[in-house]
């Protein structure tokens, strides 16, 4: 990564809780982000509404190649998963 | 920052450095130096640098400054009068050497401080604290079993140790316990027909029985029957949520003991979506061409040649996040497999082609350990099926999160005999399916070593919450203290929070004072969330080429080679050695070199299994594609 460790601290709020996963929106309309219960820490009972935060850096586009196993699979789901 | 008496003590051979300003006629104390644990930082970034006359903490505690030393100075013996030697490390290093294990050490720690105060076959210690002690012991040959530990490598050897010790104790016969007797049946031939039967070695399943699995179950809107053989491996499938053994028991033989009748060549897969279209299992998931997303021949996962029958299950819409969905698909599918169960029952013995017995043994006199099995238990897929009535079941068993996550102890043989029934989701690379209990590689070895006695296989779940974790994890130390054993082999699958309670789980042996090896995924993307100073035997399972999650099936799970490589790390660990600490950052070559010494000691080689780069590559692909 040519912009390697720089860390975002980034805030969030709770907005979905699943038994598979929790999703959560970034505060400032910096998008949405959905993680697997595993990958979330608390000390808490989870509640919606519930605040999150966390280190990020920016996400950064790997090469200018298409990978076409993710596009088909995309196009897969796409469908219906038919 | 300074550092407290406790941490000088274990970073004893650490550069002493520092952490503020001190004036000259200070005297040393560990609230005057710098936490070793950030040197590494300081010296990256150029703000530290030491070279050969840098002092250690232990050398320079209770030492007078004799110039002022600005923060962040390494100490040189020409900034201090009174340099100290300390005594602890002389007596346990002197207790090594009756023992008589002179290559054990794996790290010359302790040797180094003492070689400055041997002279003449004589040991002087030094007591610098106002009274001035002068001690003088006779040291025997301590002198040249010094200069011989001291160039051994890092890695912790399998030792004579144990033997040492064992000669000690009277030779007691192996008490044997129980036994599993697998009958395996060959299937090379699979195909659709009025009824479900096995002729020879063609197994029939019958046309529509997918229609009554469908309405077994509310949640499950449709399911399709696919049976893959390996000229079909280049065909799309959605996620891999599990792969199963195909077996059951003779009569009413009960889990784990009597006869299991287990069908070779051919493994049941459960994949699905729901009826959005959104994977179960949607973290990480393995959809795409099926030999390009399945690591083979793992424990957990199909071996190449092996024929699929794999179901692909939709649930009702949103559900595949919630846990009545994925446990639905597994069971829908598990109705199929229970009709070919019921056939296998009744297979004429001739049919037979290997019989395997398996036997448990308790060996009296040699040291009790146990292994520990971190499952997920938070719902949803992060659930596992404890002790069905058939191998790899659903019916008859009790799903983990049900049970409070709390210890189960299994017995070995009902582990190998499909005792537990994944709802495996996260990350297909590093996640457990069904199928890698059912030949668990660290149970067979711990089970079989002739020089450890396996006492028990324990089973504890992880919950969301971080007090439940807590909550679980004490009770597992309170049940290993209870089984009064020596050491412990503690896994998980995957990453993410269960480290966590997996970190408890090694501090609540630890603090019991017993020896604890930790085993998990860690590599570059699994790093350990938390941490504490028990967590120093600690095996990664990482096998992909650039040490990350890359969602091929069961590519970082644990395999042969991760078990020795842990036994033989317990099993130096109870006979006295130490252990280098680790690396910064995540390097290969402590896996291979650790290998290595264990293929020394039982002195044949390990095979090292393959990782994703023997499967073929997205450019080979273009051709290939069907689905597209």
């Amino acid at each position: 990564m040519k912009y390697g460790d720089r860390l975002v601290k980034m805030q969030g709020i709770i907005v979905h809780i699943s038994d598979g996963g929790v999703a959560m929106d970034l505060k400032g309309r910096l998008g949405h982000l959905t993680v697997p219960m595993r990958m979330l820490i608390t000390d808490y009972e989870l509640k919606v509404g519930q605040e999150v935060e966390f280190n990020m850096s920016f996400p950064e586009v790997m090469s200018g190649e298409v990978n076409e196993k993710y596009v088909s699979n995309i196009e897969k789901n796409k469908r219906g998963g038919k | 920052m300074s550092i407290t008496v406790e941490t000088a003590k274990e970073h004893a051979m650490d550069h002493a450095v520092s952490c503020c300003r001190f004036e000259a006629g200070t005297i040393i104390e560990p609230s005057n130096l710098e936490d070793p644990a950030i040197f590494f930082d300081l010296e990256e970034s150029g703000l530290l640098k030491f070279d050969e006359n840098s002092l250690t903490i232990g050398e320079v505690l209770g030492a007078k400054l004799i110039k002022t030393a600005e923060a962040l100075t390494p100490l040189t013996a020409d900034m201090l009068e009174g340099l100290n030697v300390q005594t602890e490390e002389v007596k346990e290093e002197v207790k090594e050497e009756v023992v008589g294990t002179p290559t054990a050490a794996t790290e010359a720690v302790a040797p180094a401080s003492m070689t400055t105060s041997l002279n003449g076959g004589m040991l002087k210690i030094h007591i610098g604290e106002g009274k001035d002690i002068n001690l003088e012991i006779p040291m025997f040959a301590a002198q040249g079993s010094v200069a011989a530990a001291a160039p051994t490598a890092k890695i912790v050897e399998v030792q004579e140790t144990a033997a040492t010790t064992e000669t000690k104790i009277e030779e007691l016969p192996a008490k044997k316990l129980r036994t599993l007797t697998k009958k395996h049946f060959k299937i090379e031939k699979v195909v659709l027909g009025e009824e479900t039967k096995i002729e020879g070695t063609t197994l029939t399943l019958r046309k529509g029985i997918e229609l009554e699995a469908v309405e077994s179950q509310e949640l499950v809107t449709a399911m399709t029957l696919e049976i893959i053989t390996p000229a079909e491996y280049d065909t799309y499938s959605e996620t891999i949520m599990d792969v199963q053994p195909i077996a059951t028991k003779e009569d009413d033989n009960f889990l784990g003991t009597g006869n299991t009748r287990v069908i070779d060549g051919v493994i049941v897969m459960v994949t699905g979506v729901d009826e959005n279209g959104v994977q179960i299992g949607e973290f990480g998931s393995s959809e795409g061409i099926l030999s390009e997303n399945i690591m083979w021949n793992r424990p957990g996962s199909p071996d190449k040649g092996d024929i699929f029958i794999k179901t692909t299950v939709t649930i009702k819409a949103g559900t595949n996040m919630e846990r009545p969905g994925p446990l639905a698909a597994h069971t829908a599918s598990d109705f199929i497999t229970q009709e070919i169960r019921n056939v296998l029952k009744k297979m004429d013995e001739s049919l037979v082609v290997e019989t395997e017995e398996l036997v448990q043994f308790r060996r009296p006199g040699k040291k009790k350990v146990v292994v520990i099995k971190e499952i997920m238990g938070q719902g949803a897929m992060h659930d596992n099926i404890i002790l069905p009535t058939e191998p790899a079941g659903i019916m008859g068993g009790k799903p983990n999160v049900d049970l409070g996550n709390l210890p189960i102890v299994l017995s070995p043989l009902e582990v190998l005999d499909g005792g537990v029934h994944a709802l495996t989701c996260i990350g297909p690379a590093s996640k457990e399916c069904t199928r890698h209990y059912y030949r668990e590689p660290l149970v067979i070895e711990a089970m079989n070593d002739p020089e450890i006695d396996l006492c028990a296989v324990i089973f504890v779940g992880s919950p969301q919450v971080n007090s439940e974790k807590f909550y679980v994890s004490e009770r597992l130390g309170m049940t290993v203290e209870a089984l009064d054993i020596e050491g412990a082999i503690v896994t998980t699958e995957g990453f993410g929070n269960n480290h966590i309670d997996f970190a408890s789980h090694i501090e609540q042996i630890g603090m019991r004072g017993m020896k604890v090896v930790g085993m998990s995924f860690s590599a570059v993307q699994g790093a350990l969330v938390v941490g504490n100073k028990y967590m120093e035997l600690m095996v990664d399972n990482n096998k992909s080429e650039e040490g990350i999650e890359n969602e091929v099936l069961a590519c970082n799970t644990l395999c042969k080679e991760d078990a020795l490589r842990a036994l033989g790390m317990l099993k130096s660990a109870m006979g006295g050695s130490e252990v280098k600490g680790p690396e910064r950052k995540w390097n290969p070559n402590v896996k291979e070199a650790n290998l290595e010494a264990v293929e020394a000691h039982l002195g044949s080689d390990i095979e090292r299994v393959l990782n994703e780069t023997s499967i073929p590559m997205s450019e080979k692909r273009e051709s290939k594609l069907k689905t597209k």
